[in-house]
C-alpha cells in the first residue's frame, strides 16, 4: 500500500500533446477510478504509472519514492491488463509466479504467495490449467492473481472487465470490490463505463481531451458535476440541458428559457448572460396543473422500478423526466415539468458549473 | 444428382488422378532408377536398354562406399557443419528477428532494409569473398570455415521478425511489470510461443546446409575434412566413373535428409510455406 503522487506529469506522442501539467494525488489504500469517453488519456495516465510509457516532464512519487526514469518492473506496482496477457505456455501456477522467479524470490515464499492468491480468488483447483483451458472470468481473475501475488504498493487495473460478458461483469466489479475492501491495496483502474466508476471508486478522476474535468467522490462527481462535459458523462439517462439566460432574481439567478419562461433558482452568479441550465431526470416532477414548463409526451419507458418520461418543449429541446414505476403518463399527454430548485446547475458558456 | 452428371465428374476425377499419378512417376523415377542401379553389378548399370529390376542383385557397391572410402568421416563432418549451421543461425536469427521487431534502437530501419536487400544478393556472387576471407583466415579444411559462410540466412530473421510482430504487446508489457530483462522476455515467453517456427527453421537449415555443395567443395580440399555432399563426387574420381557405386554413395548421402524430411514432414512443409512468400 502506498500513495502515488502525480506531479505536473506531461506527455506528447510526437507532436501531439496528449498529458498536459496533470496532477493527482492517490492515497494509500484508495480504489482511484478514472473515467472518461475514449482518447481522453486515462489509459495513458495508468500506463505512465506503471511505466509502460515514459513521462516527458513532472514527477512521478510512488511511496514518495522518484519513480518516473524507474523501469516498469521496479516501480512496485502490478497491472491487470484488459486482454489479461496470460502467458499462453504456462500454467496459471507458473504464470502467477514468473515475476516473482524473476526477483529471486525463495521458491517457498512463491509457493505461499501464490497459493494464498489462489485461495483469496478462488482458482486453486485451476492452478496446473493452461490458460486456454479456462473461461474468461477465471482467466481475469488469474490475471488479478498474477498482480496481487507480487505484492504491491499498488494495483493497477486496465479496463479488466470490458472482456467479459454482462453478467459476469456485475459479478466480477462485486468480487472486486471485496477484493479491495479485503486487501485495503492501492487501486487504479482505468474504465469508460460511469457504473463501474461509481459502484468500485473510493473517488473519480474524470478525464476528457487528456485533462482532468473532476477529482471526487462519486456522489460528489454526480451531484454537484464542475463541468458541463461531467454532468453529461455520469448519469443515465444523462443530465437534461436547456438553453437561455440568466438575470438576477430575488433568491438567486432567474434562467429565462428560449420561449420566456422564467425558471427561478438559488445560484448565485456574478455575471449573467448567456447560460445553460442542467437538471437530473430524477429532480424534474410531472404535473398535471399549469405550474411549470408545458411539454408534450413523446415515448414512455416503463422499467418497473420508474419511469422514464421523453417529453419535448415547444422550443424543440427534449427533455427525460424519471417518474415513478405506477406513473400514469401516456404517450402524447400535455404535461408540465417543474424542477427541484436545488438541484438544478447553471453552466456558463465555458462549461463551468454554478450550483446552489 | 443425375447420373450423367455424376458420370462426368467420376471421368473428371478418375483423369485428374491419373495426371497427379503420372507427374509423380516422372518425379520418382530418378529416384527409383538410383537405387535399382546401384544394387545392379556394373555391367548390368551400362547395358544399352531399361532392365527395370537388377538380373543380379547385389551390395557390393554400399560395401565398397562404407568400406572403401571415408564416408563415415564424411558423415560426421556434414553432421558437425549442419549442425553448428543449423544452431548458429537459428540463434542468431533469433536474436537478430527479436531486436528488430522489439527493439527500439537507431538505425533499427536501415538495419531491416539492409537485410533484406541482402536478397538481392546470390550467394555465388560473394563466394570468391567468403573463400579469400576463409583462406586469409586459415578456415581452409576446417569445419569452422566450411560453417562461417552459411550462416548468412536473412530468410530466418525475416521469418522471426514477422513472428515477432504478431505477438501482441501485452506480452512484453506484461513481461516488463512481472520485471522480466530482454533475454528472459525472449527465452521464457517470446520463443516459447514459436516453438513451432523454431523447429520448423531448424530443420530447414539443417536440410539446407546438409545439401550444400558449392561452398564445401571450394573450402575443402583433403578428403578427410569432406562433407557428404563433396565426398561422393571422390567415388568417381578416384576410381574411375563406376554409376553403381557413385550411386550407391549418392543414396547414402541422401538418406540421412530422407529420413530427417519422412520424420518432419508436417514441420518442413510449414517451414518452407512460411519462407516461400520471402525466399525469392
Amino acid at each position: 500500500m502506498a500513495d502515488i503522487s502525480l506531479q505536473n506529469i506531461s506527455k506528447s506522442f510526437g507532436a501531439v500533446e496528449v498529458i498536459s501539467g496533470l496532477s493527482l494525488d492517490v492515497h494509500s489504500g484508495e480504489f482511484v477510478v478514472f473515467l472518461g469517453p475514449s482518447g481522453s488519456g486515462k489509459s495513458t495516465v495508468l500506463r505512465m504509472i506503471a511505466g509502460l510509457e515514459s513521462i516527458d516532464s513532472g514527477t512521478l512519487l510512488i511511496d514518495g519514492k522518484v519513480s518516473q526514469d524507474l523501469a516498469p518492473g521496479q516501480r512496485n506496482v502490478a497491472m491487470v491488463f484488459q486482454n489479461y496477457a496470460l502467458y499462453p505456455h504456462m500454467t496459471v501456477r507458473e504464470n502467477m509466479a514468473f515475476g516473482l522467479k524473476n526477483i529471486r524470490l525463495a521458491p517457498d515464499e512463491i509457493k505461499r504467495r501464490v497459493e494464498e492468491a489462489a485461495h483469496v480468488l478462488e482458482i486453486s483447483a485451476l492452478l496446473d490449467r493452461k490458460p486456454a483451458q479456462l473461461s474468461g472470468g477465471q482467466r481475469q481473475r488469474v490475471a488479478i492473481g498474477r498482480a496481487i501475488v507480487k505484492e504491491p504498493a499498488a494495483l493497477l487495473f486496465d479496463e479488466p472487465l470490458s472482456n467479459l460478458d454482462a453478467a459476469l461483469r456485475v459479478r466480477t466489479r462485486v468480487e472486486l470490490a471485496e477484493l479491495h475492501q479485503r486487501m485495503k491495496s492501492t487501486m487504479i483502474y482505468v474504465t469508460h463505463d460511469q457504473t463501474e466508476a461509481m459502484t468500485l471508486g473510493d473517488r473519480i478522476v474524470i478525464l476528457n481531451n487528456c485533462k482532468i474535468e473532476q477529482i471526487g467522490t462519486p456522489l460528489e462527481v454526480y451531484n454537484t458535476p464542475a463541468t458541463k462535459f461531467v454532468a453529461s458523462f455520469i448519469g443515465s439517462p444523462a443530465m437534461n440541458f436547456l438553453s437561455g439566460t440568466t438575470s438576477q432574481g430575488k433568491t438567486g439567478a432567474n434562467f429565462v428559457t428560449s420561449d420566456g419562461l422564467t425558471l427561478e433558482t438559488n445560484i448565485a452568479l456574478s455575471n449573467f448572460g448567456a447560460f445553460e441550465l442542467g437538471i437530473r431526470p430524477e429532480a424534474i416532477r410531472i404535473s398535471d396543473t399549469a405550474d411549470g414548463l408545458p411539454a408534450h409526451v413523446r415515448v414512455v419507458e416503463r422499467l418497473g422500478d420508474r419511469t422514464l418520461v421523453y417529453a419535448v418543449l415547444p422550443d424543440g429541446t427534449q427533455i427525460v423526466a424519471q417518474d415513478s414505476g405506477r406513473s400514469g403518463v401516456q404517450t402524447g399527454d400535455k404535461v408540465h415539468l417543474t424542477f427541484d430548485p436545488s438541484q438544478v446547475v447553471l453552466f456558463d458558456a465555458e462549461g463551468k458549473a454554478h450550483h446552489s | 444428382m443425375t447420373s450423367g452428371r455424376l458420370q462426368k465428374l467420376n471421368l473428371f476425377g478418375g483423369i485428374i488422378t491419373v495426371v497427379t499419378l503420372l507427374c509423380a512417376i516422372i518425379w520418382a523415377f530418378p529416384i527409383y532408377w538410383g537405387i535399382v542401379s546401384s544394387l545392379k553389378p556394373e555391367d548390368e548399370v551400362v547395358r544399352p536398354y531399361i532392365e527395370l529390376w537388377p538380373e543380379t542383385l547385389t551390395f557390393d557397391h554400399y560395401w565398397f562406399a562404407l568400406t572403401e572410402t571415408q564416408i563415415g568421416r564424411w558423415y560426421i563432418n556434414s553432421i558437425v557443419t549442419a549442425l553448428g549451421v543449423t544452431v548458429l543461425t537459428v540463434s542468431t536469427s533469433m536474436f537478430a528477428g527479436y531486436a528488430i521487431s522489439q527493439l527500439r534502437f537507431p538505425f533499427r530501419r536501415t538495419l531491416y532494409w539492409l537485410i533484406l536487400a541482402s536478397f538481392m544478393v546470390p550467394t555465388q556472387v560473394l563466394i570468391i569473398n567468403h573463400f579469400v576471407l576463409v583462406a586469409n583466415m586459415g578456415l581452409l579444411n576446417s569445419w569452422a570455415g566450411i560453417i562461417l559462410p552459411q550462416l548468412i540466412h536473412p530468410v530466418v530473421i525475416i521469418v522471426y521478425k514477422q513472428f515477432f510482430d504478431q505477438v501482441p504487446k501485452d506480452f512484453r508489457e506484461a513481461a516488463a511489470m512481472d520485471n522480466a530483462s530482454e533475454f528472459g522476455t525472449l527465452f521464457k515467453v517470446y520463443m516459447p510461443m514459436n516453438w513451432g517456427v523454431t523447429t520448423a527453421l531448424a530443420i530447414v537449415s539443417f536440410i539446407w546446409s546438409w545439401n550444400a555443395f558449392l561452398w564445401p567443395f571450394l573450402a575443402v580440399t583433403k578428403n578427410e575434412m569432406m562433407t557428404i555432399t563433396v565426398g561422393i563426387t571422390q567415388v568417381s574420381d578416384a576410381f574411375g566413373v563406376y554409376y553403381a557405386r557413385q550411386l550407391a554413395a549418392a543414396v547414402l548421402a541422401g538418406f540421412p535428409v530422407a529420413f530427417a524430411y519422412l520424420l518432419f514432414q508436417r514441420r518442413v512443409t510449414t517451414a518452407i510455406t512460411l519462407s516461400a512468400g520471402i525466399k525469392g
